[in-house]
Formats: C-alpha cells, structure tokens, sequence
C-alpha cells in the first residue's frame, strides 16, 4: 500500500510541476484519481520520476504542446484561442488517450494477478464458494429445517437455541424454536412467518455455503426473489404430512412457483427435501407418491433429472440432515444426508475475467467500530473486488471507495463473483445507494434504460398477457412498475411464428417491449444489461396481481430485426 | 359545479354557463372543452396605453373575455397543499389554463389578441361549442352538475418503507404524496436497524395522513398493502391517535379499511378497490364500476378471447357488426383535437347504447383508466364470440368487392 505521506508528496511533485509550466492551466482531477492503482503498483518510480510528472502535466493542460512550440514566439491568434479553449487539440488527446490506455491495463493486470491467485487458493483447499436457496411453500418447515442444520453443524450456538426455545415457548410458538435461528425480526417472531430473506453461512467439507432463507409465504414473494437471484441451488422444501404437500402443490400454492422462479433466475440443481416424513411414520408410500407427483413438474420446470435429489427429512427431530439414525428410515432408504448432498452440488463456473457487478439487496449503517458508515450487501454477479477500489453506483452519479470488505462475516481483502459480500463504503452518502443500486467499476458502468425488448416464457397465467397489461418488472432485488407496451412476436423453437399478436397464452415464447411506468415527477429507468453481456444482469421475472407471469432475458434487438 | 345557464339549440348549437366548485370540476371543464370551442370568462389583462407624447403607461383591467380555445392545460394539484392538521376539506388545488385567440373584440383588447386564462374555482365562465354539443358532452354536465354526487374516498397503498397517499373522487384520483423511507433489510447480528427505519416511516406516513386526508369528509379510507404492513400502519395510526388523543381521528375509526393488495405500487389500487369490504362502502360509485368492468373485461380475455376485443380498428368493426356488449373508452379519446375523431367515437358510444349495450366512459385520472389508455384506450366484451382474423377477412374482402364494382362502373360508362 502507498503511504498517505507518498501520495501527497506525490501530488505535491505534480502540482509543482503544473505551476511551472503555466499557472492558468488548472490540473484535470480525472488524472488524478487515475493515477492511485498505478502508484500502487509502482510506488518506487511514481512520485519523484521526472519523466512521469512532465507527460503527466502535459496531458493535464489541454493545450500546452502548441503553447511551447509558438506561445513565446508569437501569441496565439483569438481564433486558435478558442479551439484550444474546445479541447480540439488532437496531439493532447491522442497523449490522454494513452494515458487512460495504460491505466486501463495496470488496473487488468492487477486483477488478472488476484483472478490467477483465487483460482490458485481454492484448488488447494478444494471448497468452493456456492449461494443456497430455500424454497418451498409457506410453513413446509424451511426456516426450522436450516435452523436445525445450522444447530447441528455448530452455527448456531447452544445457548441462542436454549435462549430461542424460551422466547417462543413463552409465546406460545413453542415449535417456532429452530426457525428463530433465522426469523429474527419481530413482526417474524410474532406471526410465526418468514417476512425476509435471512442471509446467514456455513460450510461443508468441500462446500462454503451462503444460505438464503426464503419466505414461502406468497405476499412476500419480491423478497424470495431477491434470494433466488443471487443463489446457485436450490433446496425445496416440501410438507410431507397427509393433505400439506397437495395443498402447496396445486395451483395457487407455492411449490409450483417456487420451481419456476428459481430455475428461471438461473438455478440449475435442486434437492427436494420431504419434511415432516415423522408425521406420517416414515412411510415409503408417501415419499414415493410425492416423489412420483414432483418429478415430471421438475422436468418440466426444466431441472434436469440429474441434477434433482430427492430426500426424506424430519427438520424438528434433525433426522437425515447430518446422519440417518431412524430405523425406520434406514430400511427403505440409503440414499444422501442432506449435508453430504450439499457437498456434492456442481459450482458453476464463475466470470470473474468480466467487468464487476453487484446489485446492491441491502443498505444500512455499520454500527461497530471497524465496520462503522455506509454499508451495502450483495452478491458479485461477475468480477472481483478490492479494498480501494472506486466503485459507480448506478443510477446516479456518486463513486465511492470500498473500505472494508466482509465475506461470511470476516473481512477480506477481496471477493470474487458467486461470493454474498458486505462492503462498507467511503465518499458516498446512503441517500445515493438503495436497493435496487448495481455497484460497477467507474470505466464500465451499467446502462440505464427505460424501455426494453425482452424475450420471455410465459408460465402459468389467469388472463392473457396484451399490450398495455401493467406488470411489476423484477431485476434482481428491485421491483418497478412496468407496461408490456409491445407485443413483438411469438416464437416457437427460435423461429417466429407470428408478428405483432394480440395476445400472449400460458406457455408461449415471445418478444414483447417493456416500458417502465415513470411518475409525474420522475422518469423511472433501470440498470440493466442485455444477456449477451452478462447472463445474471440480463434476466427479469414479470409478475402480476401477485402471480409470476413471465420469466425474460433482455436481448438488444436491431430495430430492423423485430420490425 | 353548478350549471347556471343552459341555452341549447335542438341542432346541438347554443352556450351553457358553469361555475366551477372543485377539484374534480376542473377536470370536468377541461374534459368538456375542447380545441375550437368558445370560452367566455373574467380575465385579468395588462394593457398598454401609448400617449401622444411617446410615453407608454400599462395597468391591469378586469374585463370578460371570449377566446376561441387552442390549448387546455390541466393540472390535478397545482399548488402544494395548504397544511391545517385537522383533517378536514382543503381549497381547490386543480387549475386549469385555457389559451386562444379572442374573438369578440372591447375596449381594452382588440380581436385576435391571444391571451391564456386561468379558470378558477366558484367564478363563472360560458362555454359555446362551435361544432355543436353531443351526447357525450351533455352527458357529462348532467353528470357534474348533480348534487351530493360520488364518493370520495381516501387511500394508502403501501409497502416497508414506500408509501402512496391518495384520494379518490368519482372522476380523479390524485396521488397526494409518495413517500420512500430507506429502510434497511434483516441481517445477521441485529434488526435494530430495521425497526428504527420502520418506526420513522410509520411517523412519516402518520404526519402525510393527518395532513393530506380530510377523513372527516371522506366515506373511507383504505389501507391497502402486501403482507403486515397495512396492520402494522393502521395500529400505529389508532396508537398515536390514542397518545395524543385525536378525538375526530378516533371517532372515524370504522371508516378505515384494512384491506390486501399484490403490490406496493399504486396500480394495486384498481385491486384493492375490487375488494368486498370496499366495495360495498362504495355501492355502485363510478370509479368502482370502471374497475370491475376492467376486471370482466381481463376475465373474458382469458376464458374467451374472441369475445374480448380491443383497439381502435378492431372495436369499430365489433361495434358496426352490433356485437359489443360492453363498451371501454377512455375520455382520453373525447378529447381529441380533431372533431372527426371525437365525433366518430361519440357515435360508437351512441351506437352500442342503442343496442341495448353498456358505455361505460373511463375517467383517465383514474388508475383503472390509465390503465385502459395503456391498451389503446378502447376496449370492449362482445355478446357473442367473433374471430377478429374471420372479420378482417370478410373487411378485406368486402373492400375488394367495393373496389371491384366501382372499377367496374367506370368500365361500363366507357
């Protein structure tokens, strides 16, 4: 790390250096800030090279190259007095250009350092980072079930157990106990309901797991989506007791939307865990039925069926998360524990070479003393970050510097993609972040727009989809009032089939235009990217009156094409 | 609004003469006049005087003035509401801007003068149509001048930390606030930062509806959000009241109405107003209608999409076919600037109601209009299934025929 006294000697140098060549030319502060990552990389040659500190003058008066060939022999006539004044002076811009050039590639090369060294490490200790989902209906035992595996597996310490059981017996949710692990705010506790995604970690032999809690609930369905976009796997939780699973399975229950959100937010592999299997005696034919009636959905919802694991479970007594101990159990089945499933899940493969994304799912203040200021989580879609990088926070104009990093609640120097971070952030006010904020590197920010074409799949719906249908756009953890206000065309099999129809029925593929619904006094856009850049920037979910209608990605069509 | 002066023709020429009483009047008046009508009102105009020594000298007069109409400018609440705390009626805020040419000349303003007026609440004012009065037109001075009309109605949709404080009358509804409170999400080691968030937003939202909901006046208040939040707002509300005993607040309690919507935005509104509880507060009020026909209308496109039409072209061929059963439009559509236009939708209307049909006239400042103008503005549930592919078919071959027998004609003259 460079020094404060390096820095300011060397802004000292270089500002010394301005005033002597001319004092009217004011210094560029963009080469200022660009130079940092450099400096870091070479903090023997930066500060006092004469070499450096001459170019770097040049580049920051706009017209000095012309000022020493002819400024002391003849002035400059009113007319080039102007040009200069307009920047057009093309031998300085070429110099600028190069400048930003090689910072450009220090800063690459840095990264491709960091990339070549986390690659490195987690070959060595063989884990490997992955984001779990929890999904299922309300009250299937999602909260309970990762309640209990955080207590078996020694997350979740003796004495918080023992200090849940009292609480909840003492409002008389007494079987509330393992899912307090997770259901921490108050309304939660009170109405016995998961509201938010509870983020919390753990790991496996080879796995290092962030765990989202989802809320099966179908209110809070926006939350559960914000969850789902940031996992890698999902573990659908299923209630095995008589009547419970149909209940959630039909349509207007959770389990079938559950599925279809997870997959289309990019979820490949799912473990189904059929809980309360105590209820009903450990008994084969129940698990076989619901295993026969989830399977065909799950291949139709597009899991393949070797990435599917089905298990029986008992979240309350903790039976098959870490050991089948039940005889019962152990007769009929010798399947995976669900901890030893969770080692084995596939880690995608991860786009750390890209441009770094995070969607910002959480703003707050840091409250201790190391971890004090503006803070926002996330998980890294793609790229890296570092302690003092200078980060954009789309939309708006604000670029703050990261000061801490924390992954799985300790500080990191770095994180990479598929990593759910904390970052406490410097130089930025939290009015400038919300939820809903992608946090970018400043050279490669995110495009904003306001109206998009999207192809999407359209799920189960109650009435059609046609122009003007007012939908809720969700992009990662932000939802905004939408318009479809075109419908372009239907698709079978990647050909068109139809232009410019009338109306969109369950299960069609199409194009349609979305245009977000910006009130009077602002004109909504969002941050986005087509998923030819980026696959996790690109997907959206359009839902309506409270039911997930469509599932796009956002393709950038050429005008010509969808005419 | 009260109609003062009524003075129409049978051929549809003639003036009525109106004063304006609130909000929702204006709205009325600018739905009523439109480009090249005659508008006379009290106007406040400087003139300059040139003497003959060259000095010029400019004062203001008070003089009535009748413009022909060139722009209407509409605006639901104009100046930021006055504050009074108790919960009762406030001033007029809409106005309403008429620009044109003036047309009858006086001594201060001579004939052709541009001027823009500002129409104001509880002054009079004529209007003179020049293309005639239609049904449309009448319908709606007989449906603004009626007394003791409509219901009006407050709402709050809301979500954690986003709130849209609303009021609703027959023909408007006006977003008074929007409030956005950041409220931090749950987190491991800790929710103090949640709950502080929250107990701000809920005094914010608190502050917002004691000064921009007169529940005194109002038939009900609506509280409409996904999840607990519309419970947790309406305890906090009765909670503060007790503390700092609002008595008029209290005693409205069995006006406020908890009710579920999808979402926190304030399209959950046409949802939220479809619910039984609210309904039935409402009986039969405009808006609510416009909401359930919208409903029937997204019902039949589901179960029958070929008895669910919509779009300019396509209603039209329904309407001449005399299929339509209930008519959608918007009275964004009567305010067209070209009289074709507004004439050829007046007489859809009047063609399905003399079918026996239903017209049902959609307010756009209305969430259920907005959301009809978002499709096409027009929309309609036919009687009896009708395949639009069939129809434009039979059209393009009827064309043809036309076409065919018209060049057949011009063969036979030669």
């Amino acid at each position: 790390m460079l020094t404060n006294n390096q820095f300011s000697a060397a802004k000292a140098a270089k500002a010394a250096s301005i005033t002597q060549k001319s004092a009217s030319l004011p210094g560029k502060p963009r080469t200022q800030t660009g130079t940092t990552p450099k400096s870091k990389l070479q903090p023997k040659t930066q500060p006092n090279s004469p070499v450096n500190s001459t170019s770097k003058a040049g580049s920051s008066g706009s017209n000095t190259p012309t000022n020493k060939g002819s400024g002391s022999k003849s002035p400059l006539t009113v007319a080039q007095q102007d040009l200069a004044g307009l920047h057009l002076d093309q031998e300085v811009d070429l110099e600028a250009e190069k400048e930003k050039y090689k910072e450009r590639a220090a800063l690459s090369m840095k990264t491709e350092e960091l990339i070549a060294k986390v690659r490195k490490e987690e070959e060595e200790s063989g884990k490997k980072n992955i984001s779990l989902i929890v999904v299922g209906h309300v009250d299937a035992g999602k909260s309970t079930l990762m309640g209990r595996l955080l207590y078996d597996i020694g997350e979740l310490s003796e004495k918080e157990k023992t200090a849940n059981e009292r609480g909840s017996k003492k409002i008389g949710k007494g079987s509330f106990a393992f899912a307090w692990g997770l259901d921490a705010l108050g309304d939660e506790r009170d109405r016995g309901v998961t509201i938010d995604i509870a983020t919390t970690h753990f790991t496996t032999p080879h796995r290092n797991y962030t765990l989202l809690d989802a809320p099966g609930h179908r209110d809070f369905i926006p939350a559960m989506i914000s969850g789902a976009a940031q996992a890698d796997v999902a573990l659908m939780v299923v209630d095995g007791s008589p009547g419970e699973f149909e209940a959630g399975f039909e349509r207007g229950g959770q389990t079938r939307e559950h599925a279809w959100l997870v997959r289309s937010l990019g979820v490949k592999e799912i473990i189904v865990g059929i809980n309360k299997m105590d209820l009903v005696s450990w008994s084969q034919d129940r698990y076989e039925e619901i295993v026969e009636a989830l399977k065909p959905f799950l291949l139709s919802a597009g899991f393949a069926s070797a990435k599917t694991t089905f298990m029986p479970l008992a979240a309350m007594e903790g039976i098959n998360i870490l050991e089948n101990d039940v005889e019962e159990l152990k007769e009929w089945y010798n399947g995976p524990t669900l901890i030893s499933a969770l080692d084995k899940v596939e880690v995608p493969p991860r786009p750390y070479e890209s441009p770094l994304r995070i969607p910002v799912s959480n703003v707050f203040k840091g409250q201790t003393a190391i971890a004090s200021g503006v803070a926002v989580s996330g998980r890294l879609c793609s790229g890296v970050v570092q302690v003092g990088d200078r980060l954009r926070a789309v939309p708006g104009d604000e670029v703050a510097t990261v000061r801490t990093i924390e992954v799985d609640e300790d500080s990191s120097p770095y994180a990479v993609s598929g990593q759910n971070v904390t970052l406490y952030l410097s130089g930025i006010d939290s009015i400038n972040l919300s939820i809903g904020t992608i946090l970018c590197p400043t050279s490669l920010p995110v495009p904003l727009v306001s109206k998009f074409t999207t192809q999407i799949l359209v799920f189960d719906l109650q009435s059609p989809i046609i122009i003007g249908t007012s939908v809720e756009l969700f992009h990662h953890s932000v939802n905004l009032p939408a318009t479809v206000s075109r419908l372009v065309n239907v698709l079978e099999k990647g050909q068109v089939t139809k232009k410019n129809p009338r109306v969109l029925q369950k299960g069609m593929t199409a194009t349609i235009e979305i245009t977000l619904r910006s009130t009077s006094n602002n004109n909504a856009r969002i941050p986005i990217e087509t998923s030819q850049q980026n696959k996790e920037m690109g997907r959206v979910l359009i839902r309506r009156n409270g039911e997930t209608i469509a599932a796009g990605e956002y393709y950038l069509y050429l005008r010509s094409s969808i005419r | 609004m009260k109609l003062v002066n009524k003075h129409i023709e049978k051929d549809g020429s003639g003036y009525v003469t109106l004063r304006p009483e609130d909000d929702e009047d204006m709205w009325h008046v600018y739905n009523l006049i439109s480009e090249g009508d005659h508008v006379r009102a009290l106007a406040v105009r400087r003139v300059q005087t040139l003497s003959s020594t060259g000095s010029s000298d400019s004062f203001r007069v008070k003089t009535n003035l009748t413009l022909e109409v060139t722009k209407t400018a509409f605006s639901p609440a104009a100046s930021s509401s006055q504050s009074n705390g108790t919960g009762e009626k406030k001033e007029p805020t809409a106005s309403l801007q008429i620009s044109g040419k003036v047309v009858e000349e006086n001594e201060f303003v001579k004939l052709g003068a541009y001027h823009t007026l500002d129409l104001e609440a509880n002054r009079d004012f004529r209007l003179t149509k020049t293309s005639g009065w239609d049904s449309i037109a009448l319908e709606r001075i007989q449906e603004s001048t009626q007394e003791g009309r409509g219901a009006e109605l407050g709402a709050i949709v809301c979500g954690e930390g986003t709130a849209a404080i609303c009021l609703l009358s027959e023909h408007m509804t006006t977003v008074r606030q929007r409030i956005e409170v950041s409220v931090p999400r749950k987190r491991k080691g800790g929710t103090s930062g949640h709950e502080k968030a929250m107990e701000n937003f809920l005094s914010t939202v608190y502050q917002a509806i004691l000064r921009l909901i007169p529940y005194q006046d109002l038939k009900a208040v609506v509280i409409a959000s996904p999840g607990f939040t519309k419970d947790t707002l309406y305890d906090y509300i009765f909670q503060q009241a007790n503390l700092t005993s609002n008595k008029p607040l209290l005693s409205s309690r069995s006006k406020w109405i908890k009710v579920h919507s999808n979402t926190s935005h304030v399209h959950g509104l046409v949802e939220a107003l479809r619910a039984p509880e609210v309904a039935k507060m409402l009986q039969g009020a405009k808006f609510a209608r416009e909401g359930v026909g919208l409903d029937k209308f997204h019902k039949m496109l589901a179960t029958d999409e070929l008895r669910a039409w919509y779009g300019p072209e396509h209603v039209a061929l329904a309407v001449d076919r005399g299929a339509v059963g209930t008519l959608l439009i918007s009275d964004d559509l009567f305010r067209s600037s070209d009289p074709a236009t507004r004439n050829h939708y007046v007489a859809m209307v009047e063609a399905v109601r003399s079918k026996g049909g239903e017209a049902l006239i959609f307010s756009s400042m209305h969430e259920s209009g907005q959301q009809l103008n978002l499709l096409t503005g027009i929309a309609a549930i036919l009687t009896y299934p009708l395949d639009i592919e069939v129809v434009e078919m039979e059209e393009r071959e009827e064309r043809e025929r036309l076409d065919k027998e018209k060049n057949g004609g011009g063969n036979e003259e030669e």
